[in-house]
């Protein structure tokens, strides 16, 4: 499978240049095409920045991207002019949001706001364009499309919303489609739906996908390569089902062990002890060590590098890479 | 300013988060906080200080007439000159910041009181009494309060009194809105419910849980309107719906001064530039206090 | 809709009622009889009798409200007191002098205002965002009257630019009168005007939506316009209505200064000669006004926001 994205030692900082808070730091990643990555980390990994960086997304003053490159289709992403970045967005890379209310705009209806996601890339006429909408529409599956197409966003569930949202970002076949926390404002049963949807229009359009999410369950299901994040830095990284059945860092492991199994018989839900720590405070050094139960001094001085723990899978964790007897040669950045 | 009423009443914060550290150091904050804001302060002291001490200070009798020196060029006996009456036009402006202090402090301060207690009383007690004070304060606000001043004193004519009156029932509608939208946020709170519970008599929920929390958002509209009231007996008098002739107000200074074109433009000039700057420095305060104590209002 | 439409017009209702009752308990509580005000120290008891009669004085006093109410509804004013001229006429006179000023006023207050607050949007934190916000402090502090004393002073008497006072005959000649005295209500109108763009302008540009189009590929310029100045439109108008009002009771105060004919100054001046039946017409005249153009912002409301009008 060829490489569609990759992500190169992407880092980004907020606040003050004299003291920067570094969000993401030296992140490194790639996605091939047709392909479906999560990346998964708790509030404050780092990863909603990361995917709004691919499209240059983050604002710009408080935030600054300091390191890296982006590279699509040869280009590097971050070395796009100002003035180059709309032809580019929404085009070969589109994105969809969390909150599918907030993220319409009220006072255009949804045939509109679709119709100006083609009509900004591609020259058809306006008939031509409502039809397109109306297609848009069935492929997402809302019921009689020709007669939603003047309705408001107000008029409409959440789920509906994402649908729409869904339709506007598939509108010009994007080989991309990067989804930052699609289902975390719906309900459970919606959820499933809506996965469900960009799991079919994957199909049939060859769209990758790139999805964030903090639902591990999520991307399990969904995803074919995971990266999990933590206060800014890739910790672990790799084919799903490796990460799953033998998760190499102990971050992953707390992650994953704090899923709640039905065959469980334990009294106490597990939790990883301690708190994320706050950005930018953790200057040298593993930025888990404070709650890691294998830790030993030297996870405090130097920040491990990744190592390699199957075909496609790696995982950055001094203690670990000894443990499980994984040969220590570090495999730099993406699998 | 309507408009400024309508800024701060539309946008009425429900709650505020009580600030931090004691009284003191909140008030030394807000005061001294930023640049513009000690400059601020300095110039609002310097202005009730003027006011307080104003026999003192004034070289002249404000009153007094002087049929020989009309219309004098500011000189080193008359910093700014005298008027169409020979009357030194510095007394005048410094008596005359004795009704913009008095104006300004008090009838705000009158009307946050009775807007308040209308506003608690209608967001407390709902039912008809809410419907009918919301109505009135609403068909109230509607009008500019300049305006709404206008037509009461139209009625009621100048003096003193009069001017208190209609400067503090031009605020009452704003405070009572928001201090209405406050108390109705305030009654939904876990620990009213429970004083409710409990038993505790009305009149000493609404002093002991209702009224300390709506504080905050009356204070910032307080300090806001301040400045406006300035404004607004300024306004009123140089309309001669305010202080009456002879005795000077900044607003009434300049209404004389326009009689007085030909003759000397230092009245205008210098009461002018009194008013300006007294409610630019109120106003900046009043910004200050507001960024405190609410950031959300802040931009 | 047209039940929305319905609502608020029937909410009008009260709100002019109110007003009325106000003016009538105001006007009667003033002390002095106006039948002595009119016919002076010498009328004899018989004049002041036979015109009270006319006035209506004697009714029992919800009688005299009913007729009143009932004179302000068809527009009967009365006569004025000082010179006996049907009020009616001393309005159609006035009215349009008043009206003029406030449409030119507001037409510059917006046409510099709005512009001025999307350039402090756009270059946010920097030096033309820190000039709109001096301009809009001090726009704030200046009272009207003065910067139109200023003007007048710089303008009229030193520069000879413009006329010292009047209305003007004609259009042009009316055009030549009201640049001044619009231009002195426009200058507060443009800074309010200014910081409610901004401000709106940059809460719209906050919004999720906004992140939306510039990820499906908005160029900047349509970013803020069709997406955010979109938007912010409805607390502009709301704002607008607001300013509009600002500048009606401004105009009062700015007719006093420029000598320019208005029911601002003609209402002032009847204070000044208790002179009841033209105080009674302007306060009512004004009233009116504030309710109705409180009525068009709320209807225009109604058709710029798809929430409030399709269900």
């Amino acid at each position: 499978m060829s490489e569609l994205l990759r992500v190169e030692g992407l880092s980004v900082e907020f606040g003050p240049k004299a003291r920067p808070i570094r969000v993401v730091d030296d992140v490194s990643f790639a996605i091939p095409a047709g392909g479906a990555v999560g990346i998964v980390g708790e509030s404050g990994s780092g990863k909603s920045i990361t995917s709004l960086s691919i499209l240059r997304l983050v604002p710009e003053p408080p935030g600054r991207i300091v390191a890296g490159r982006i590279m699509f289709e040869g280009r590097n992403l971050l070395e796009l002019s100002k003035s180059a970045l709309p032809a580019f967005r929404g085009r070969d890379v589109a994105m969809i949001f969390q909150e599918p209310m907030s993220s319409l705009n009220p006072v255009m209806t949804i045939g509109d706001q679709i119709g100006e996601a083609i009509k900004l890339h591609e020259p058809l006429s306006a008939a031509e364009r409502r039809e397109r909408v109306i297609e848009l529409l069935r492929l997402v599956g809302m019921p009689d499309p020709a007669s939603r197409i003047g309705a408001y966003p107000h008029q409409f569930s959440g789920g509906m919303r994402q649908r729409v949202m869904i339709a506007m970002a598939v509108a010009c076949n994007p080989k991309l489609l990067i989804a930052d926390e699609p289902t975390t404002a719906l309900d459970v049963t919606i959820q499933a739906q809506v996965l469900e949807l960009m799991k079919s229009v994957r199909q049939r359009l060859g769209t990758a996908v790139l999805l964030i999410s903090h639902d591990l369950g999520i991307v399990a299901e969904t995803c074919e390569r995971v990266i999990v994040m933590y206060a800014g830095k890739v910790l672990e990284q790799g084919d799903v089902r490796s990460i799953f059945r033998r998760p190499a860092h102990p971050y992953t492991r707390g992650l994953l062990q704090s899923i709640p199994r039905l065959d469980d018989d334990r009294r106490r839900l597990f939790q990883i002890a301690g708190t994320v720590p706050m950005a930018g405070s953790v200057k040298r050094g593993c930025p888990f060590y404070a709650r890691c139960p294998l830790r030993i001094e030297k996870c405090a001085a130097e920040m491990p590098p990744m190592f390699r723990y199957g075909a496609d899978h790696v995982a950055a964790c001094w203690v670990t890479a000894g443990e499980t007897g994984a040969p220590v040669a570090s495999a730099g950045a993406a699998a | 300013m309507s408009s400024d009423m309508a800024e701060t009443a539309t946008a009425a914060p429900t709650e505020l988060p009580p600030p931090e550290g004691n009284a003191w150091r909140i008030v030394l904050r807000v005061l001294f906080g930023r640049p513009a804001t000690i400059f601020a302060t300095i110039l609002v002291a310097l202005f009730i200080l003027i006011a307080i001490f104003a026999p003192v200070l004034a070289p002249y009798d404000p009153l007094q007439q002087s049929a020989l020196d009309i219309n004098q060029d500011p000189s080193s006996a008359h910093w700014l000159g005298t008027d169409q009456f020979g009357r030194d036009i510095i007394s005048r402006l410094i008596y005359g910041s004795r009704n913009s202090m008095i104006f300004g402090l008090l009838s705000p301060t009158l009307s946050a009181i009775f807007g308040t207690a209308l506003g608690v009383i209608a967001g407390y007690f709902g039912g008809w009494t809410d419907r009918v004070l919301s109505r009135v304060i609403d068909m109230l606000l509607a009008f500019p309060e300049l305006l709404l001043a206008i037509l009461i004193a139209a009625v009621l004519g100048g003096g003193f009194w009069n001017v208190v009156f209609v400067i503090t029932v031009a605020f009452i509608p704003g405070f009572a809105r928001v201090a209405r939208a406050a108390t109705l946020a305030v009654k939904e709170e876990p620990y009213v419910e429970a004083a409710i519970a409990v038993g505790v008599r009305t009149p000493v929920i609404i002093l002991r849980h209702v009224v300390p929390n709506i504080f905050p958002s009356v204070l910032v509209l307080l300090t806001l309107w301040t400045a406006s009231a300035i404004r607004l007996e300024a306004s009123l008098s140089f309309l001669g719906l305010g202080t009456q002739p002879p005795n000077p107000s900044w607003g009434n200074i300049i209404r004389d001064g326009l009689n007085n074109l030909f003759g000397s433009p230092w009245p205008i000039v210098g009461a002018g530039v009194a008013i300006t700057i007294a409610v630019l420095a109120f106003n900046l305060i009043g910004d200050a206090v507001r960024d405190e104590l609410d950031p959300e209002l802040a931009e | 809709m047209l039940r929305l439409i319905g609502r608020r017009l029937l909410d009008a209702v009260p709100t002019v009622f109110f007003v009325l009752l106000l003016v009538f308990i105001s006007l009667r509580i003033l002390p002095g009889d106006p039948a002595e005000v009119a016919l002076g120290d010498t009328a004899t008891q018989d004049q002041l009798n036979t015109l009270r009669e006319q006035l209506g004085l004697n009714a029992p006093l919800w009688q005299q409200f009913f007729t009143f109410v009932w004179d302000m509804l068809r527009l009967n004013f009365g006569k004025s007191l000082i010179n006996g001229i049907p009020v009616n006429d001393l309005i159609a006179q006035n009215l349009p002098y008043t009206i003029e000023l406030t449409l030119v006023a507001t037409f510059i207050g917006v046409l510099v205002g709005v512009p001025m607050g999307v350039f402090a949007a756009r270059n946010r934190g920097r030096l033309p965002d820190s000039a709109a916000r001096l301009y809009s402090l001090v726009g704030y502090a200046i009272p009207d009257f003065y910067l139109g004393a200023l003007l007048l002073i710089v303008f009229a008497l030193n520069l000879q630019w413009f006329p010292i006072n009047g209305g003007g005959d004609g259009f042009l000649d009316g055009l030549y009168h009201v640049i001044l005295p619009a231009i002195t209500l426009a200058a507060l109108k443009s800074a309010f005007m200014g910081r409610l763009t901004r401000t709106a302008l940059l809460d719209t540009l906050g919004k999720d939506y906004v992140r939306t189009a510039r990820a499906k590929g908005a160029s900047e310029a349509r970013v803020i316009y069709r997406h955010g100045l979109r938007n912010a439109l409805l607390p502009l108008t709301t704002g607008l209505g607001l300013s509009i009002l600002s500048t009606l009771s401004g105009a009062v105060a700015v007719e006093l200064v420029f000598n320019r004919p208005g029911i601002g100054s003609l209402l002032i001046n009847s204070i000044a000669q208790r002179d009841y039946p033209v105080i009674q017409a302007g306060v009512v005249i004004f009233a009116f006004f504030v309710v109705v153009i409180n009525l068009v912002i709320d209807l225009v409301y109604l058709a710029i926001d798809p929430r409030i009008r399709v269900k």
